[in-house]
């Protein structure tokens, strides 16, 4: 119990300690590299394990340092169809594409926006990693790791 | 009892280590005034408050509907006299709902471990999730959710129109689900937990979606006494 404890207090650290370095220094690079091609980073991505293997949802966060860009697609081996939604006052919207903000991020958090898998493969478990294409306009083809975290894990407290 | 401890003196530092963070990314180079403020900041964020206490409470909802074993649950008289916690939401969500869900049926196994309560007090919480996607969460979908996460959770289900009219009493708007462009149907889910007395009946506390395991956890024992969190 206290092992997986603390490792998620320690991913925590690190994803709000990224986000608050990112948070301040996007403000600073916006206006040099607003033309310029776009540099993605993908932080702080997880899967609270889901309650069945009827949905999931997966959150991670898009640091862009670069131009514009736009998220496209998603794909993963753990879901036939998985689709990106916003969420406004308690009702999910999916929406077809994203855009990334030049020097800006891109946030899916519980209770905004989220991807949704659906019909899974297998339930995953706490401990597991799902992998998940990102595709972007410019940018192409980003893979990224979400390991599966408890169900009620919040980032802003790393538990 | 030793090891939890350490979690919160681990999580107390990663707060302060943030703070810091925070300095040395914003501050740049000029920064006579160091530490200290930037540390209260982290501490302050890391503690607010996620009840609201209602200076009015709300009346019980008038809930007739039928729980996970297809039996009439009648709301009022079911929970009078417990401390009940109501959250309006549906099993085909897969990031609010399961997550509000998740971290009530957390806290009460955390409050189950309280040596502050008497085991009759534990006995009396109910926690109960109303769905606002009836058609799709019929008592046995419901049944078959909250299996995953406490099948001490009473589901409830029934006619929408109850259900909103319900939800309406505590100042929730929820809409029928509707169906979108592709066919796929779109639910709403409420964005609150309602907390009611056992001393009043009152609905007297709300939390909304920012709350964790940890401030239900904290909070739960004083509901269960029917005190202000």
């Amino acid at each position: 119990m206290t092992v997986p404890g603390r490792r998620a207090v320690a991913f925590g650290v690190a994803v709000a300690v990224a986000a608050v370095l990112t948070g301040c220094g996007s403000a600073e690079r916006s206006s040099a590299k607003a033309a310029a091609e776009p540099e993605l980073r993908v932080t702080g991505a997880y899967m609270p394990a889901p309650v069945t293997d009827a949905m999931a949802a997966g959150f991670f966060v898009v640091r862009n340092s670069g131009g514009a860009d736009t998220l496209l697609s998603v794909r993963s081996d753990l879901a036939n169809q998985v689709t990106m939604h916003s969420t406004k006052d308690g009702v999910m919207q999916e929406q077809k594409t994203f855009s990334v903000p030049a020097g800006g991020t891109l946030n899916f958090e519980s209770g905004g926006s989220h991807l949704m898998f659906e019909k899974l493969t297998h339930k995953p478990k706490q401990g597991e990693k799902v992998t998940v294409e990102l595709r972007f306009r410019k940018a192409g083809r980003i893979d990224v790791q979400l390991p599966v975290k408890p169900p009620t894990y919040n980032p802003k407290s790393g538990r | 009892m030793h090891k939890k401890t350490r979690t919160k003196a681990l999580s107390t530092a990663a707060l302060l280590t943030v703070g810091v963070f925070a300095l040395s990314a914003c501050g740049g180079g000029s920064s006579d005034d160091a530490n200290a403020p930037v540390a209260q900041v982290s501490a302050e964020s890391g503690t607010s408050k996620a009840a609201t206490v209602l200076d009015k409470p709300f009346e019980k909802p008038d809930l007739i509907l039928t729980d996970t074993n297809g039996k009439k649950y009648d709301f009022r008289a079911e929970t009078q006299g417990k401390p009940t916690l109501l959250y309006f939401g549906y099993t085909n969500c897969p990031d609010v709902c399961p997550l509000t869900m998740n971290n009530l049926a957390v806290a009460k196994k955390e409050i189950d471990k309280s040596k502050q309560l008497t085991q009759a007090q534990k006995d009396s919480l109910r926690i109960v999730l109303v769905t606002t996607d009836p058609e799709r969460d019929t008592p046995s979908a419901l049944g078959k959710w909250l299996k995953g996460i406490d099948p001490e959770v009473i589901g409830l289900s029934g006619d929408f129109a109850t259900i909103q009219a319900g939800a309406r009493q505590l100042g929730i708007t929820i809409e029928a689900p509707t169906k979108d462009k592709a066919g796929k149907v779109v639910s709403q889910h409420g964005t609150q937990v309602i907390a009611f007395s056992p001393k009043t009946d009152g609905g007297y506390v709300l939390y909304d979606e920012d709350a964790t395991v940890e401030d239900y956890t904290k909070d739960m024992p004083k509901i269960i006494k029917g005190e202000n969190p």
